[in-house]
């Protein structure tokens, strides 16, 4: 046991001195932050990371010549990693908002969508956002959505429910009357997976997603290499392709 | 009610083991850095030295005060604010550190208590037949205090292979983050939950038969 254990300490050591000598800034990799747990976005199966997002920053990547690292965390770590260097961008469906803005250096837009209220299957007492007074609304950590919700005339009378993940696991179970989500990833959500889940009415709100890139001389000079790369991408029409392949609609156009 | 995908939980086990080595080698390195700190920490506490003593006691006030997940945050996102240096630290050395202090805080009061616990007159008859200080406590107070300490901190090693499920957090794709996004692409919650429940159950039980046997072992002397 003590031999094995030796062994496992040496390979823990190796692992966090190897660890500790990680790559650096540089413009030759594009470190990607995501969540990993964003369907169709950003998923994983079969121990492959794949999505919209994904196949995005790999198009990118391409166009400007460069590695592209994936790094999986938590959602509400993501921002985390940005601001302390350790990822160039997150692509996890980030919208534009003022706050963000104000910190950030966003691209052009290369998602657009609203927002949406989502209930359990044969729940007709919810068919719009007006309908939410009273009810227990979730939403994700650190999403947008929140502040969404916070935002209405009526948000005193919402009980919102943040959660780190499975919104749409718990609404299905009925523990949460709504959840707000995109309205892309909502209706991928009833089209792919068994939950028993409806859409309530339409979005309510217009949302933008763009690649968000922090506010020094690294990030200016990623962000404008990164949008160059995006719009070259949108002209030869391989962005809407990607949006096809994984929506069957282009939702990269207003 | 959906039937039970067992076929999705046979297809999910080997992906997710491919995860396991991480988890162990975060938690057996996050134990052995743990148990040195730990040690250190009680050896001040129990002979009182002077000027460390005030500042242990601060540590281990603010490491077992305060939840490991915060104390993660703090070293990952918190400290590189201010010291930019720190942003070399990546996640799986911040995960070790942050599990390695929270538990040396805990371990280090189980082990002051495990020597304290060895009879005073024992001490007494030793340095009165001529055994110096270290005589004594290398070949009386710590192999009865090892043996006390024992099932104390085997349990929080096991509470520390559990504690690396937080690492996800910190962008380290260990057995939970994998599980995780797993379940995301699948929308089998309960079959990819349950099946990482039985696999950590699994991994507590194997240490939990070490612990037995490495139990018996140090009560060989106290068998009649």
């Amino acid at each position: 046991m003590l031999r094995s254990l030796t062994l496992a300490t040496l390979l823990g050591a190796g692992l966090a001195v190897g660890g500790l000598a990680q790559a650096q800034d540089s413009a030759d990799e594009l470190r990607v932050g995501m969540s990993g747990g964003y369907f169709p976005f950003t998923f994983v199966r079969q121990d492959v990371l794949q999505g919209f997002e994904v196949d995005v920053m790999e198009a990118v990547a391409e166009v400007l010549d460069v590695e592209v690292n994936f790094v999986t965390a938590n959602f509400s770590g993501l921002f985390g990693m940005l601001e302390s260097g350790r990822i160039d961008t997150i692509a996890n469906q980030i919208t534009i908002t003022e706050e963000r803005e104000a910190k950030y250096l966003f691209t052009a837009p290369y998602v657009y969508d609203g927002a949406q209220v989502v209930t359990r299957r044969g729940n007709d007492e919810v068919s719009g956002v007006e309908d939410l007074r009273g009810k227990q609304v979730a939403v994700n950590l650190g999403s947008n959505y929140e502040q969404l919700l916070r935002e209405l005339p009526f948000a005193d009378e919402i009980d919102i429910r943040t959660y780190e993940s499975n919104i749409e696991q718990d609404t299905a179970l009925g523990r949460v009357d709504a959840f707000v989500m995109d309205r892309v990833s909502a209706s991928q959500v009833i089209q792919e997976t068994p939950l028993p889940l409806q859409l309530a009415g339409q979005p309510f709100s217009e949302i933008r997603n763009a690649l968000p890139f922090r506010d020094d001389e690294a990030g200016r000079e990623w962000r404008e290499r990164v949008d160059a790369a995006l719009a070259t991408l949108r002209e030869q029409g391989r962005l809407a392709e990607i949006s096809e392949r994984w929506f069957g609609t282009d939702i990269t156009r207003p | 009610m959906a039937i039970l995908d067992v076929g999705y939980m046979v297809e999910l086990l080997p992906i997710l083991l491919r995860y396991l080595p991480l988890t162990l080698q975060m938690a057996a390195l996050g134990m052995v850095l743990a148990l040195a700190l730990a040690c250190a920490l009680a050896v001040v506490r129990v002979l009182r030295i002077p000027g460390l003593n005030g500042a242990t006691l601060l540590f281990i006030s603010f490491f077992r005060g305060t939840p490991l997940l915060v104390q993660l945050f703090l070293f990952y996102y918190g400290l590189p604010q201010i010291f930019s240096a720190l942003t070399q630290i990546n996640g799986i050395t911040a995960a070790i550190m942050g599990l390695t202090l929270h538990f040396a805080a805990y371990m280090a009061e189980s082990i002051r208590a495990a020597i304290v616990g060895v009879d005073r007159s024992q001490t007494e008859a030793a340095l009165a037949i001529g055994m110096t200080r270290g005589q004594l406590m290398r070949r009386i107070v710590l192999p009865q205090a090892t043996r006390v300490a024992v099932p104390t901190l085997m349990n929080y090693f096991i509470d520390m292979i559990k504690a690396t499920s937080l690492a996800f957090t910190l962008g380290v794709t260990e057995l939970m983050g994998a599980t995780q996004k797993e379940a995301a692409g699948s929308f089998l919650y309960f079959e990819a939950f349950i099946t990482v429940a039985l696999l950590y159950w699994g991994i507590v039980e194997l240490l939990a038969w070490l612990q037995r046997r490495l139990e018996a072992r140090l009560n060989e002397a106290y068998q009649r």
